[in-house]
């Protein structure tokens, strides 16, 4: 349809539009023009600078990914969702997402429209050495209406070109509302703008009026509709038949280069940055560097929206919100390897940034990438791992203290005796017994701090009747999350080695784990083949189900915090519920779901001291009592420690609430 | 002169500070929160370092507070400050009338079933403390029969940033040391372990007990924390550490675990603190007007401060610190509180 559409514009005799400068070139485009050629040229070399940075490797698979029709399709779907309608922001908090989808997609809208204006009306102005570059953008200043020849096709035209400028400019009305009163539009902090930032928002809240002001001005040469006429009119009724136009163009321009040219410099450069993060997101490359490569792409492509501000489970007290992502990420762009370090650290990496972020900025993992660039390099002497045979310990060390006296002197060290009673760390791998085609069931660390846990998983499963291995009833070695949390890869990755030759030795068909910090790494970093890994919630949900576990119903009124390892990190949130729904009957958190507040506990932080934990607990706390259950009951051992300890410190009513554990309240 | 002085705390602190103060003329009254004089002395066995009865202690101490009016099973239901004194409406419907309080409102013992890795309430071989110190008194508990391996965690909630208690309980290695001792006595042939991070007893005498433990009785000495215990099917207990000297984790299989709890401050002392909005430090125990010079006085005049309302003490220190607070009464009372023209001036200076 379009190459007849080009052929009647330029064939028509009397036609609709006409070229009125026959240069088609007037001074005032030269801002805009220098603004937007700089932002190219600084994208393209960036550009080229970014795929250079990243392995060759990498680079292949962002190639093939293109013409992968699966990616390509999630590839579309994403661009237009994440990048135009910001659907993620919709969802949580619709005023926003009006604002920000009204201003992206309104604008993108008029940059087509005006493309395809100039294709119908004045095709040859397409082209770059006529004017291409900066024609459609200011095509009302350049063409004339033929007066008695407007058609249908032109007046739709100007109606949706006024149309989304009214959208626009609803969308910046909110915008500059939401600078003074957030909290109306959902966001309880905003983001403080850096210099750069603020040139290109004051420039971008000009553009759209001047936009207007400038169209309106011109609109009986040029046309225009429901928006532009009637303030066309108005101009005429105040300043009488001569409208001198031109500084509303100039003004317009100069605001759209100042804009352009602060881009790079501000937190706008994510508007084209995020196509490039969401089709390297979508290849599956991962950022194997805090700042190079593939992260570049990915802290370019922040919109320093702020949203991550009000997700930080720290933010609840004001000094904290230099913690969070959106500033982290200012940070890495700026090199500022001090402040970049005391943010990596301090993250509880209870990844809610990261399910909030409307373009999904992995700000978690950036974090555990710079941890890694400086923690890495801590020396680790796991050799005891390798050594089944208890051999050295305290006993020789504590012989020094001398005289022992008589019987009672035996070595500490009874392993090297033959007796079983006392062992070095490492004997556990060996199993007491083969879990051939059984259940293994593996504690970790954390839930043997918490015994009852133990107790009660082993009391369910003794009541359903599962055959289950105890795999570190003696004690075992850590999973290696901890260590993958603080950025050493390498250390957990020996742990993870000597854990996993013991799982696989086992024989066993099903891993259960009570601990979803070890779950996520079992998941993620074991790659345990023909294994099935599941938390104790999801397997004891299947013996509810099939009827191999009876429960009965208390009416106990209890609440259920999503662990963040288990929630955002294992997207485990439905079995954990239905299973308690059998129970108990279960109300509603305030936040819940992925949304889920960080109890406070969480071992991802290095630095963050306990008073500010305690701030978090409450906060946590605060959120799930919001309707008033009798009990918590959570699915992570460390979330148990952090609440029981939280409630028990707190005064008042709240002291009464119960804290258990999953597998507590479904034995009873 | 005989003013009136209200002592809150029957516990040595209490005890020690009111016989000072009727010996100096005052009348005193004295309140216990609990039924019974000697507060946690009066549960205690046998004393470190020298292993001197709990008893006669204590006998010592009420007998030199005789003729003090005390109140037990009396607590303060409402405090108002007139001029220069203090109201005091007790529980047990006398008002009182006081020149000066002094609050020696002690310390409670760490809840051990918070340290929940340490199964205290959860395993059966699991005591504290208090506990077997009490076994002492009595000759029976359940959890002890005959154990052949006996282990000491000490630091239990002290010097645990997440247990809520950063400071040192001061006491606890001595007590531990005294223990294991004497369950050696008791128990000839059982091993028994101590699980140190620093061993802090520094007391004289202190050093001779922990050289008898090692050299006479075979008390083994393990430096690391004790990180988890576990319990075995036949009941016993596996206790893991690491020994930081070998730089290697270890575990050991124990009959009895003994918990060293730490002194966390009173919740009761806290209450009446609110009453007279005493403030607190950080540690939760009360805020001094210096902790050097001035360590027995509140910030707010006419109340002072005795024994381990102010912090963690050895017997011998509360003992001492309890005499030192009555001198500073007395000083309180005889240069500051008569006159009546000069007062506010007199504590701006002096206080």
């Amino acid at each position: 349809m379009t190459p007849l559409l080009y052929l009647l514009a330029a064939q028509a005799p009397d036609p609709e539009v006409i070229d009125r400068i026959p240069s088609g070139f007037s001074p005032f485009v030269l801002p805009f023009t220098i603004g937007v050629a700089f932002m190219f040229s600084w994208i393209g070399v960036g550009l080229i600078r970014l795929l250079a940075a990243i392995p060759k490797s990498d680079r292949i698979k962002f190639a093939k990914s293109l013409f992968i029709p699966k990616t390509a399709l999630k590839n579309i779907k994403d661009l237009f969702c994440d990048c135009l309608f910001h659907v993620k922001i919709w969802q949580r908090k619709p005023l926003l997402g009006y604002m920000h989808s009204a201003i992206a997609f309104g604008w993108f809208m008029i940059i087509i429209l005006g493309h395809i204006e100039v294709a119908l009306f004045v095709p040859a102005r397409l082209n770059v050495t006529r004017g291409g570059l900066f024609y459609p953008i200011f095509y009302r200043y350049f063409v004339w209406m033929n007066p008695g020849h407007t058609t249908l096709r032109g007046a739709f035209f100007f109606f949706l070109m006024d149309f989304f400028l009214l959208y626009i400019l609803s969308g910046i009305a909110l915008a500059i509302f939401k600078r003074f009163r957030s909290i109306v539009l959902g966001m309880r902090h905003t983001t403080k703008p850096s210099l750069a930032d603020r040139v290109a928002l004051y420039s971008l809240w000009m553009i759209f009026p001047l936009r207007l002001l400038a169209e309106s001005f011109t609109a009986d040469l040029s046309g225009g509709s429901f928006l532009t006429v009637p303030v066309n009119h108005f101009w005429h009724f105040l300043f009488g038949d001569k409208l001198w136009f031109m500084p509303t163009w100039w003004a317009y321009s100069i605001c759209l280069g100042l804009f352009f040219a602060a881009m790079p410099f501000s937190r706008y450069m994510h508007i084209l940055t995020e196509v490039l993060w969401i089709l390297l997101r979508n290849a599956g490359i991962e950022p194997n560097h805090p700042r190079k490569g593939v992260a570049e792409a990915e802290i370019y492509a922040c919109s320093s929206c702020g949203l991550c501000l009000d997700a930080c489970p720290m933010n609840v007290q004001k000094k904290n919100l230099k913690y969070s992502s959106v500033y982290f990420i200012r940070f890495l762009r700026r090199h500022n390897e001090k402040k970049i370090n005391d943010i990596a650290d301090k993250c509880l990496m209870c990844d809610k940034c990261h399910a909030l972020c409307p373009v999904g900025v992995n700000a978690p993992a950036l974090r555990r990438a710079q941890r890694a660039t400086v923690n890495n390099a801590i020396p680790f002497d796991y050799s005891y791992l390798s050594t089944a045979s208890g051999s050295t310990l305290a006993g020789e060390t504590h012989a020094t203290l001398g005289t022992v006296r008589g019987g009672t002197g035996a070595s500490l060290c009874e392993a090297s005796g033959g007796a079983e009673r006392s062992e070095a760390v490492a004997r556990p791998r060996v199993l007491p017994e083969t879990a051939t085609g059984k259940v293994l069931y593996f504690a970790g660390c954390m839930t043997h701090l918490t015994p009852r846990i133990i107790k009660s998983v082993e009391k369910v499963f003794k009541a359903a009747g599962v055959d289950y291995v105890f795999a570190d009833r003696e004690g075992g070695i850590c999973c290696g999350r901890p260590l993958m949390l603080a950025g050493r890869k390498e250390a957990a990755a020996k742990v993870i080695e000597a854990n996993k030759k013991m799982i696989e030795e086992s024989g066993c068909d099903t891993l259960v784990l009570s601990c979803p910090i070890c779950l996520k790494v079992f998941k993620e970093e074991y790659q345990l083949q023909g294994i099935r890994i599941v938390h104790y919630t999801q397997f004891i949900n299947d013996l509810i189900a099939s009827g191999k576990l009876a429960v009965k119903n208390t009416g106990e009124k209890i609440v259920y915090h999503d662990p963040c390892e288990l929630g955002r990190g294992c997207g485990i949130y439905l079995e954990p519920r239905a299973a308690l729904g059998q129970v108990g009957t279960l109300v509603k958190a305030s936040k819940e779901y992925d949304e889920s507040i960080c109890c406070g506990g969480s071992l991802g932080s290095l630095t963050l001291d306990m008073k500010d934990r305690g701030k978090i607990s409450e906060s946590s706390l605060d959120s799930l009592l919001a309707n008033d259950p009798q009990t918590i009951v959570t699915a992570c051992p460390l979330c148990l420690k952090t609440f029981s300890e939280a409630v028990s410190n707190s005064k008042g009513p709240r002291k009464d609430v119960k804290v258990k554990d999953f597998a507590e309240v479904i034995c009873g | 002169m005989k003013n009136n002085i209200l002592i809150i705390g029957g516990g040595p602190a209490g005890l020690e500070s009111a016989s000072q103060l009727q010996r100096m003329g005052y009348n005193v009254i004295l309140i216990e929160k609990s039924p019974k004089l000697g507060g946690h002395l009066a549960k205690w066995d046998r004393l470190f370092p020298d292993s001197v009865p709990a008893d006669e202690v204590l006998g010592g101490l009420l007998r030199g507070a005789e003729g003090v009016k005390c109140f037990t099973d009396t607590d303060v239901r409402a405090i108002n400050r007139l001029d220069k004194s203090y109201n005091v409406r007790l529980t047990n419907g006398i008002t009182v009338l006081s020149d000066a309080v002094l609050v020696a409102s002690g310390f409670d013992l760490f809840d051990a079933v918070k340290k929940e890795e340490y199964g205290y309430g959860v395993y059966d071989q699991v005591m504290t403390n208090a506990d077997l110190e009490a076994y002492f008194k009595t000759g029976t508990d359940r959890r002890i029969e005959n154990p052949g391996k006996i282990g000491f965690a000490h630091c239990v909630g002290s010097r645990d940033e997440k247990a809520g208690c950063r400071s040192c309980s001061k006491v606890c290695c001595a007590t531990a040391v005294k223990q294991a001792i004497e369950m050696k006595q008791a128990f000839p042939n059982a091993e028994v372990f101590c699980f140190y991070m620093d061993l802090r007893l520094f007391g004289r005498h202190y050093e001779d007990i922990y050289l008898k433990a090692q050299k006479e009785y075979g008390v083994r000495f393990i430096r690391g924390r004790v990180a988890e215990v576990s319990e075995n099917y036949d009941g016993t207990l596996l206790v893991k550490a690491e020994d930081t000297v070998a730089g290697k984790p270890l575990k050991v299989t124990l009959d009895l675990l003994v918990l060293m709890a730490g002194m966390r401050p009173s919740g009761v002392g806290k209450a009446i603190g609110d009453l007279l909005e005493m403030p607190v430090e950080e540690d939760g125990y009360f805020a001094v007007r210096s902790g050097i010079a001035a360590s027995q006085r509140s910030p707010i005049p006419g109340i002072f401060l005795a024994g381990a309302a102010t912090g963690p003490k050895t017997l011998p220190e509360t003992l001492a610190d309890a005499r030192a607070a009555a001198m500073e009464v007395d000083r309180y009372l005889t240069e500051i509180f008569p006159d009546a023209k000069n007062y506010k001036q007199l504590v701006k200076e002096r206080w």
